[in-house]
């Protein structure tokens, strides 16, 4: 027995050392081309990120990716950043906490990044936020918009957009609740994705909902991997509520929609968090959108200057207009842009707290307006109430900002 | 729970049985053929539901026009796999080996999938995917009825072909007693194979119905492996009609224990009812001696 | 015909490897059980243990970055993993799928008593494998009640359960969003933490190689791997197969739970998906086998081999899913061409080019038997098998429930 052991053991060894050899090879040969060297003044900055490209997230996330790219391509196509051209290394965390970790740990550590960019989804933010806040490392985010992202003590992070996922609602609750008695609904059915951000925005509404009066009568929450909706519409259609929120990220929120009009539900008003802002929505569903409400924190006819800029430049590389994940993406790439121009460095190390020391003392103009942070990162704005309105979704709340006049109640669909 | 509700949830849950029952009979077909668990199952259910909505995105025909290619493409899929992989294992480990080896398989089709469609998650949008029929005041989807009328008609057909034809009666006899069979002429290895083939064309057929009315993604068999599996157990392994009738039950049970549960809780109907099979009568409620006989 | 060669040889091989030195007490049980002389002396192999050791405890100071230092600390996780599922595993032949389920556990577990109780990190560690042993008696005796492919499905269903559960019980256990459970050493900057873990899981390793050396030379190890050759005669000769099979499978359940916990306290970040992803039970099963299970040091081996090329292929790979492609051929080949693992496959290699063997090989009488009963039933082949399986199936019942039908082939 000693005697194959010891044969195990020296292929053993020889498999660890080739093991070590390589590892380490492999992690000079990157480290080469990964721009370590952040100091030279013509190497391009290096932006690490990781992005859930499959897995549950992967639609929102491609969105996330396309912004980035976008960002990238047009502050190249200006100089640059402090004159160096910014270059993009992106791997794919398959909506994964466990890959998010180590892609951060692998892009700061190994690939010695100069920036790193959030990833998508409140699930992936707080993990991934740690390992950065550890390597002391500057990390604004597109899309951790729940609560618990800023109860870590994070002090090295900010959310790239305007108002936390519990304030999306808040102009349609008051608006709702403004209405006179006899019109103003009475009952409520809620179903939500079990995701941090996505039962945010949906239990932000509900609760104000209800405090103002309103009945739930049904509150469901469905795990990500969700595609048979049938019961839950049944239960929600069998309650005949006059409000059905939707906590949806995407596929989720159309596949929810589907069986709702299968059981011939017709609620006075319907609001999904995301889904209807994307693109492929409307098809998605039979093109039988009118009405439906989202909230969104971006506007593609917003007048702030980068905006305007944005939304052409952004159709002219990808061919059709960007969505709200690409702003928030391209939020975070301004946002960051700013701080890097303002205190003149981008590289790890003790320029990372410079930028972090600025960005809480700053205002930041970007796609979404102006936007600074409270010392967790937590913005300081609303969302806007978005509504299709004859076959195109458009800003109804707040007033000031209506491109159309809201729909209530909501027509058949 | 009001009566409406109850009417429209046990006919989704009849919906939902009949696309089980049929996916339910492939995978205890390849364990009566040869003891084998098939893991790869719903992976190839679900790359028949790729294929359909690829089929569907590319051409705009109805996808299940696709079934005329992907039949017969997974029954030769199957025989060959029968015959190629799953006949060299040794005998004495053939159990546990072939449950890693289409283990092996189904991560190579998720993986497939995956690297060619990416992990998007996908859907068919047919014409009437939000249309229903009223019955009795409750509403049934017309995507469903399709698929359920798709599913009985393969299980019906696949139950006439084992009892009526010649190849049925061998594939019976292979079952029940290989060494008999041989003797009075049969080619087991052959018919063997042939009833692998004749498991994944029930899983074409299986992923072109389930396509019709539901959201795909690479990694999705993982969500079917595991009540599929729990339905033959509580079924009496390699009985037909026995996984028919479980799959039924527990289809019904997990769309009417939705409403008091929630959808989470409900799935885990299947896990329970394996427990208490294994607990309480392991050889399963519906098969033993009579599965034998068909 | 190849298969039937190499069968025969890996039979001899295999048992050689097993039960060299216990073979006089235990001719009864094994009686496959052969003897090849080997003259490698104790001292070369005690040095290359040392050296191995060494250099494994000085990886945290070659590794030239954390990245790299976490990449090993997976790999030592994994290592752990794959030695616990190999109690099981290797002993008994028993193949679980659904080890995950006791990594999840041990992790979730952990977290759940730090959180809950607010006791320090390693002391919710230890009660968390408590915990684990606790529900694997139960679950164990459940899924050994049956053999075969309803084992293998329990076991999957088992982690399939704990992922709703964990998944759905929101309140209890965070649900979807996870669980965090906070550093043991606050103090540590990430790199040093990454090198305590490193050692920390390095003893972990060491201590299950410890335990499963001691078992494979011990009474208890020779029942096990009894159990695993023929079941029923082990029973009919007087192992207490039900008891003993319990017992590894406690005791495997036991170290994947504490690699579970540990990877806990390490990672700091749980979520369901992961921990009890059928995945991760799947790469133990692949480790496991490719390295050989019949080996102390296999599934350390496959370990490395599948942990280095799972990280490479993260690396080359990132945004495709072309690592599961890589997995699931790696597993096919393993099981239709290796199913004993490298180990045993590069022995043989190594063997033919041994100058002091003789070109007639010893064989002894066991082997012999061994040999002409394989060659026997080689001619007949899978119809044997067939014909076997067939008369289990004509008894359902006892096929799954009972270990009294001797013709038992779905083990």
């Amino acid at each position: 027995m000693h005697v194959t052991h010891s044969r195990r053991r020296r292929a053993m060894a020889l498999v660890a050392l080739a093991a070590t050899a390589g590892l380490a090879l492999s992690a000079c040969s990157a480290g080469d081309d990964g721009g370590s060297g952040g100091g030279g003044d013509d190497d391009p900055i290096v932006i690490g990120v990781s992005l859930p490209l499959t897995g549950d997230f992967s639609e929102p996330g491609k969105g996330v990716e396309r912004g980035y790219e976008a960002w990238a391509e047009i502050v190249n196509e200006q100089g640059g950043l402090l004159g160096r051209q910014v270059e993009l290394k992106i791997l794919d965390d398959q909506s994964n906490a466990d890959r998010v970790v180590s892609d951060y740990e692998s892009l700061i550590a190994q690939d010695g990044v100069d920036l790193v960019f959030g990833p998508f989804s409140t699930r992936l933010v707080v993990p991934s936020a740690r390992v950065a806040q550890e390597y002391g490392m500057l990390f604004v985010e597109p899309a951790g918009a729940a609560a618990e992202v800023f109860e870590q003590g994070f002090e090295n992070l900010f959310y790239a957009a305007p108002a936390v996922a519990d304030d999306h609602y808040n102009y349609l609750a008051d608006y709702l609740l403004s209405l006179p008695e006899g019109e103003r609904p009475k009952t409520a059915a809620v179903a939500a994705m079990d995701d941090p951000f996505a039962q945010g925005t949906a239990y932000g509404l509900r609760d104000k909902l209800e405090e103002g009066g309103v009945e739930i009568l049904v509150d469901e929450v469905y795990p990500p991997n969700t595609t048979d909706f049938s019961v839950i519409a049944a239960k929600i259609a069998e309650s005949n509520a006059d409000v059905v929120i939707g906590g949806s990220q995407y596929q989720d929120g159309v596949n929810l929609i589907i069986a709702l009009q299968q059981l011939d539900y017709q609620p006075k008003v319907a609001a999904f968090s995301t889904a209807p802002t994307n693109p492929e929505f409307a098809a998605a569903i039979g093109n039988q959108t009118e009405g439906i409400l989202s909230p969104t924190g971006w506007s593609p006819t917003a007048s702030f200057p980068s905006n305007v800029e944005f939304v052409e430049k952004y159709t002219e590389i990808f061919g059709n207009p960007p969505a709200e994940d690409e702003a928030n993406a391209y939020t975070t790439g301004q946002v960051v842009a700013a701080a890097v121009e303002a205190v003149g460095c981008a590289e790890q190390g003790e320029c990372q707290q410079q930028l972090i020391d600025w960005l809480h003392e700053n205002t930041v103009d970007t796609v979404v307006g102006p936007l600074s942070w409270d010392e967790a990162g937590r913005p300081s704005g609303a969302h806007l109430i978005q509504q299709w309105v004859g076959g195109e979704i458009k800003i109804v709340l707040p007033e000031d900002a209506k491109e159309a006049d809201f729909i209530y109640p909501k027509p058949a669909w | 729970m009001s009566g409406p509700l109850f009417l429209q949830s046990l006919i989704l849950g009849v919906l939902l049985g009949g696309l089980y029952a049929l996916l339910a009979a492939g995978l205890t077909l390849y364990f009566g053929i040869m003891r084998v668990v098939m893991i790869a199952h719903s992976a190839f259910l679900i790359l028949a539901a790729y294929l359909a909505w690829w089929f569907n995105r590319e051409t705009g025909l109805d996808p299940m026009l696709s079934l005329v290619v992907t039949v017969p493409v997974f029954f030769l899929a199957g025989f060959a796999m029968q015959r190629l992989l799953v006949s060299r294992l040794k005998p004495l480990t053939l159990t546990m080996m072939s449950v890693l080896l289409t283990f092996a398989i189904a991560l190579i089709i998720e993986g497939a999938l995956g690297f060619i469609f990416t992990g998007t998650q996908r859907r068919i949008q047919l014409p009437y995917a939000g249309d229903s029929l009223d019955v009795f005041g409750a509403q049934v989807p017309v995507v469903k009825l399709v698929a359920f009328v798709l599913a009985a008609f393969a299980l019906l057909s696949l139950y006439l072909l084992l009892k009526y034809t010649r190849f049925g009666r061998a594939l019976r006899a292979t079952i029940q007693h290989p060494e008999a069979a041989r003797l009075v002429g049969i080619d087991t290895d052959r018919t063997a194979g042939y009833g692998f083939g004749l498991g994944l064309a029930t899983a074409a057929i299986g992923g072109t119905a389930l396509s019709l009315d539901a959201t795909i993604y690479p990694s999705l068999h993982w969500h079917w492996i595991g009540p599929l599996m729990a339905i033959i157990v509580v079924g009496g392994l390699g009985s037909i009609p026995g996984a028919a009738i479980a799959a039924m039950l527990l289809g019904i049970s997990q769309s009417l224990l939705q409403i008091p549960l929630g959808a989470t809780w409900a799935q885990t109907v299947f896990y329970v009812a394996l427990f208490a099979t294994l607990m309480f009568r392991p050889q399963g409620f519906f098969g033993g001696r009579l599965a034998q006989r068909f | 015909m190849r298969n039937d060669s190499e069968r025969t040889a890996s039979a001899g091989r295999t048992a050689s490897a097993d039960l060299g030195p216990a073979l006089t007490e235990t001719v009864v049980v094994a009686p496959d059980a052969p003897r090849r002389r080997r003259r490698w002396s104790r001292a070369v192999s005690l040095a290359l243990l040392v050296v191995g050791a060494a250099l494994v405890l000085s990886f945290p100071f070659i590794a030239p970055n954390p990245y790299i230092l976490s990449a090993g600390v997976v790999i030592l996780n994994y290592a752990v993993l794959s030695t616990g599922w190999n109690f099981m595993g290797g002993f008994t032949g028993y193949i679980s799928l659904g080890h995950a389920a006791y990594f999840g556990l041990g992790a979730y577990g952990t977290g759940l008593i730090v959180k809950y109780l607010e006791l320090p990190g390693f002391v919710a560690w230890v009660l968390a494998a408590l915990v684990v042993v606790a529900i694997s008696v139960p679950v164990g005796i459940a899924a050994l009640r049956v053999r075969g492919a309803s084992f293998v499905i329990v076991s999957i269903a088992f982690v399939l359960i704990l992922l709703l559960v964990f998944q759905s019980w929101r309140e209890f256990t965070g649900g979807s969003e996870g669980l965090i459970v906070p550093r043991p050493f606050p103090d540590l900057l990430r790199p040093e933490h990454h090198r305590a873990f490193f050692y920390l899981f390095a003893g972990l390793l060491a201590a299950a190689l410890v335990a499963w050396w001691v078992i494979d030379r011990s009474k208890f190890g020779t029942a096990l791997k009894s159990i695993r050759e023929d079941e029923d005669k082990a029973r009919s000769l007087g192992v207490p197969t039900t008891r003993y099979k319990l017992i590894a499978y406690v005791l495997s359940a036991l170290v994947t739970g504490l690699g579970g916990g540990l990877y806990a306290l390490w990672f700091g970040d749980l979520d369901p998906i992961f921990q009890f992803s059928i995945l991760i039970g799947s790469y133990m099963v692949l480790m496991a086998l490719l390295g050989g299970v019949r080996h102390l040091f296999g599934p350390l081996l496959g370990a490395l081999i599948v942990g280095i090329a799972l990280e490479y292929f993260k690396l080359e790979f990132g945004d495709t899913q072309f690592h599961l492609v890589a997995a699931g051929l790696l597993l096919g080949v393993v099981v239709l061409f290796m199913p004993d693992g490298v180990i045993p496959a590069v022995g043989q290699l190594i063997d033919r080019f041994r100058p002091q063997q003789t070109s007639i090989r010893d064989v002894s009488a066991a082997e012999l038997l061994e040999q002409n009963r394989r060659s026997d039933a080689s001619a007949t082949g899978a119809a044997d098998a067939r014909e076997a399986s067939g008369e289990a199936s004509t008894r359902d019942a006892s096929d799954v429930s009972d270990a009294s039908d001797p013709k038992e082939v779905t083990r």
